[in-house]
């Protein structure tokens, strides 16, 4: 038992930290927020370049093939930078969709590209008035010869702007499918959305949108079982990354709390405020290790039908109660533009709300827990 | 990074899990005791221990001249873990604190008398710190310890001795030099705990037994049971809880009561309907599970840093007591929650939900947040040593 670093796993960490200091600065963070397509050029060159881009797929495809535990070390520091970068939807919910269930062909054409970032794949996901099971996918895809004709609305498209191909989940008579959707096809209209994270976000309206059937990946049906079975790999990146973005505002935090001055004593000597903080650095130092267990679980091949889930229910918690005791400890200045606590503040909770939400992941720990 | 313990722990956590089945005995072993399961308090508890003794499982640390094997520390953690997910008694405090203290500071008498002893289970002791102005301020300890012809005579009272009343011997800090600061003032004593100026009072408490105080009057002491160098007691009673680290605060009880509550979640109804179907009930279940992982991985950690050796891990220790004590508390209370009106009917009566366990836990986990170290003297830790933050008190 023991929680070191390879010298490999170390040299990821380094390199990937060394990078976003130079090329993702809160500047260059704040310079995204209200652009509609939402990533620097020169920060995703950079992470293709690294071999970040194509961390998750195999080499035979053009990618580094490392495990799940390399990929929540780079997560971590992606969540410390507040990088944004379409990543998480291209290189690791795209990318996994395709390896899990891509055709040969399918996976030949489109992971070299994920993996140098030639190409951004994103999913069309949410629905409005959905959730986030296998009952929210509502967008109709009606079978039509060789083709699907696709009618209904997704929501909070992420990147939708950048994206070579839409990995649209849609409901046919066979149950859900994962299609692969050109976003310039004919019938599909786009508008941009901000969201609280702002991470730039799209509406797509499908107006009987054709796909070829060849587009679709996996069996007819098997689209949520796909889905499914990523997803409990993504969340826990998107922990590993709460738990990074957590540290360094708390770091920030205690940093402050060491300089600022009221009645003649620093912050950090008031108990009622070093006690906040000695709360959030236990829960972030107890949730990284949960995320590291599920991604050694998963590197080992062994279940994380709980683990997973746990890790993003009890780390994207710590990130937003994390930046709500900060926020106590900055005063007035955390709820200005001006001051970076803001900017933790709001990506914590649109990213406790994303990618399954709270509610949903409670429901899965319970179902794992109670009914297996 | 290894999440597994080695084939070796491995095989010896299986050695000593198929040992507990197979000397399984419901007098010795009791989840209803709780956290007061880990005293060898009655004559059965301390035969366990002899057989426990008898396996070459007490003092595994130590090192080979007094009788140990000089293994690593987590093959303690391992058997510490596995007793107390039993509900046995604990190693416990001859093993970790005295044995320990005395192998680097006592006398070649005071080891002749005592390490074999320990070694064998023939003997339990009592520690006595705390003190009615020695509680969160644990080096203000007041007893007071008089120079006098070939010994020392002590005078005073201490406090939450939890073992007074069935222990051997017992291991007290005392004043001997008031006029140095306050943390270089003190010693060390044994004290045999049927000295005629030893005075136990019993002080009941809801849990599920009593602790003590106890009350010197002129109790003498030779020279020979001063422990160590005088003047040192609160060096080593520090040294002694990273001696101890391994075995200080086990979580099998906690996991375990989150595991019973799991399973009566899964096979009760009410109003004719599973209960595990109770929104309510699969919610706060998944809190509880997912903290209680938590908690093992905060284990976990303290456990990897303790066994890196180096520095004391006592940021982590701090986190680890922290977070589990708390957690172990909301644990009894959500539980006395989904037990709704039931939850009231007190613990050894039939028709008590689980025979009133979580009635009875919710009172003995009370004092968890409290006892050794209470919440906010962990906090206070973990902001000054984890964090860099300024002294705050």
């Amino acid at each position: 038992m023991n929680l070191d670093l390879s010298e490999e796993q170390q040299m990821i960490i380094d390199m990937t930290r060394g990078m976003l200091d130079e090329h993702c600065s809160v500047d260059v963070v704040r310079s995204t927020e209200d652009d509609p397509k939402g990533y620097p050029d020169e920060l995703w060159k950079q992470m293709g370049e690294l071999g970040l881009n194509g961390l998750l797929i195999p080499e035979s495809h053009g990618g580094g093939g490392l495990s799940l535990l390399e990929a929540a070390y780079v997560y971590e520091e992606l969540g410390r930078a507040m990088a944004p970068v379409p990543h998480f939807v291209s290189c690791v919910m795209s990318a996994g969709v395709l390896l899990e269930a891509g055709s040969e062909a399918q996976k030949q054409e489109w992971l070299p590209k994920i993996a140098d970032g030639s190409a951004i794949l994103t999913s069309a996901w949410y629905e409005p008035d959905h959730g986030q099971g296998e009952a929210g996918i509502q967008l109709e895809a009606k079978r039509d010869g060789d083709d699907y004709v696709l009618t209904g609305v997704k929501r909070s498209v992420p990147y939708a702007s950048s994206a070579e191909r839409l990995l649209v989940l849609a409901r046919s008579d066979a149950g859900v499918e994962l299609l692969l959707v050109d976003p310039d096809a004919e019938g599909i209209r786009s508008s941009f959305f901000k969201s609280q994270g702002r991470e730039p976000h799209y509406r797509l309206d499908f107006d009987a949108v054709r796909v070829k059937a060849s587009e679709r990946i996996g069996e007819p049906g098997s689209g949520w079982t796909t889905w499914d079975k990523v997803m409990h790999d993504g969340i826990i990146l998107l922990a590993a990354q709460a738990i990074g973005g957590a540290n360094r505002c708390l770091m920030e935090t205690v940093a402050y709390a060491n300089e600022r001055v009221q009645f003649d004593k620093p912050l950090g000597a008031f108990q009622a405020l070093s006690h906040y903080m000695a709360d959030a650095s236990t829960h972030i130092d107890g949730g990284r290790v949960l995320v590291y267990e599920a991604a050694w679980n998963r590197s080992r091949g062994r279940s994380i039908a709980r683990l997973a889930p746990m890790a993003k229910l009890f780390c994207c918690e710590t990130y937003r109660e994390t930046t709500r005791v900060c926020a106590q400890i900055w005063g007035g200045v955390a709820f200005t533009i001006e001051y970076d606590q803001q900017m933790f503040f709001r990506r914590a909770k649109h990213l406790q709300l994303s990618w399954w939400d709270t509610p949903y992941l409670e429901e899965l720990v319970a179902a794992d827990v109670l009914d297996s | 990074m290894d999440f597994d313990f080695s084939p070796e722990e491995q095989k010896f956590a299986d050695e000593v899990e198929r040992w507990l089945v197979a000397n399984h005995d419901p007098v010795v072993m009791d989840h209803h005791r709780e956290n007061f399961s880990q005293l060898s308090d009655t004559p059965e508890r301390r035969a366990f221990m002899k057989k426990l003794a008898a396996q070459g499982w007490l003092g595994m640390s130590w090192p080979q001249e007094y009788g140990g094997q000089e293994i690593e520390g987590v093959y303690e953690f391992i058997l510490t873990e596995a007793l107390a997910r039993h509900a046995a008694p604990q190693i416990g405090k001859g093993i970790g604190i005295i044995g320990k203290t005395l192998i680097r500071h006592g006398s070649e008498k005071l080891k002749r008398e005592f390490l074999p002893q320990i070694l064998k289970a023939e003997i339990e002791f009592a520690v006595g710190y705390s003190e009615p102005q020695a509680g969160s301020d644990a080096a203000n300890m007041q007893l007071k310890a008089e120079k006098v012809e070939g010994g020392w005579k002590l005078n005073g009272q201490k406090m939450w001795t939890t073992s007074a009343h069935f222990a051997d011997w017992y291991w007290v800090g005392a004043r001997t030099d008031p006029d140095k600061p306050k943390h270089d003032g003190l010693s060390l004593f044994l004290i045999p705990m049927n000295h005629p100026g030893l005075e136990v009072q019993s002080l009941p408490t809801i849990g599920k037994d009593t602790t003590n105080q106890v009350f010197f009057e002129d109790v003498f002491v030779p020279d020979d049971y001063l422990v160590g160098k005088r003047g040192r007691g609160f060096q080593m009673i520090s040294e002694a809880l990273d001696l101890e680290r391994f075995t200080m605060f086990t979580l099998s009880p906690i996991a375990g009561r989150t595991e019973v509550l799991v399973d009566w979640v899964k096979r009760t109804k009410r109003d004719d309907k599973p209960l595990k179907q109770d929104s309510n009930v699969r919610r706060t279940i998944a809190h509880i599970a997912t903290d209680t992982a938590v908690a093992r991985c905060l284990s976990t950690r303290f456990l990897c840093a303790a066994m890196g050796g180096g520095k004391p891990p006592s940021t982590q220790s701090s986190q680890y007591k922290l977070f589990t004590t708390t957690l172990s508390q909301r644990v009894c209370k959500d539980a006395l929650d989904i037990t709704g009106h039931e939850g009231t009917i007190m613990e050894g009566q039939e028709e008590a939900p689980l025979l009133g366990r979580f009635e009875g836990a919710y009172r003995a986990t009370m004092n968890e947040t409290v006892g050794g170290g209470a919440s906010e003297i962990q906090k206070n830790i973990i902001a000054r040593r984890h964090l860099g933050l300024p002294k705050n008190f």
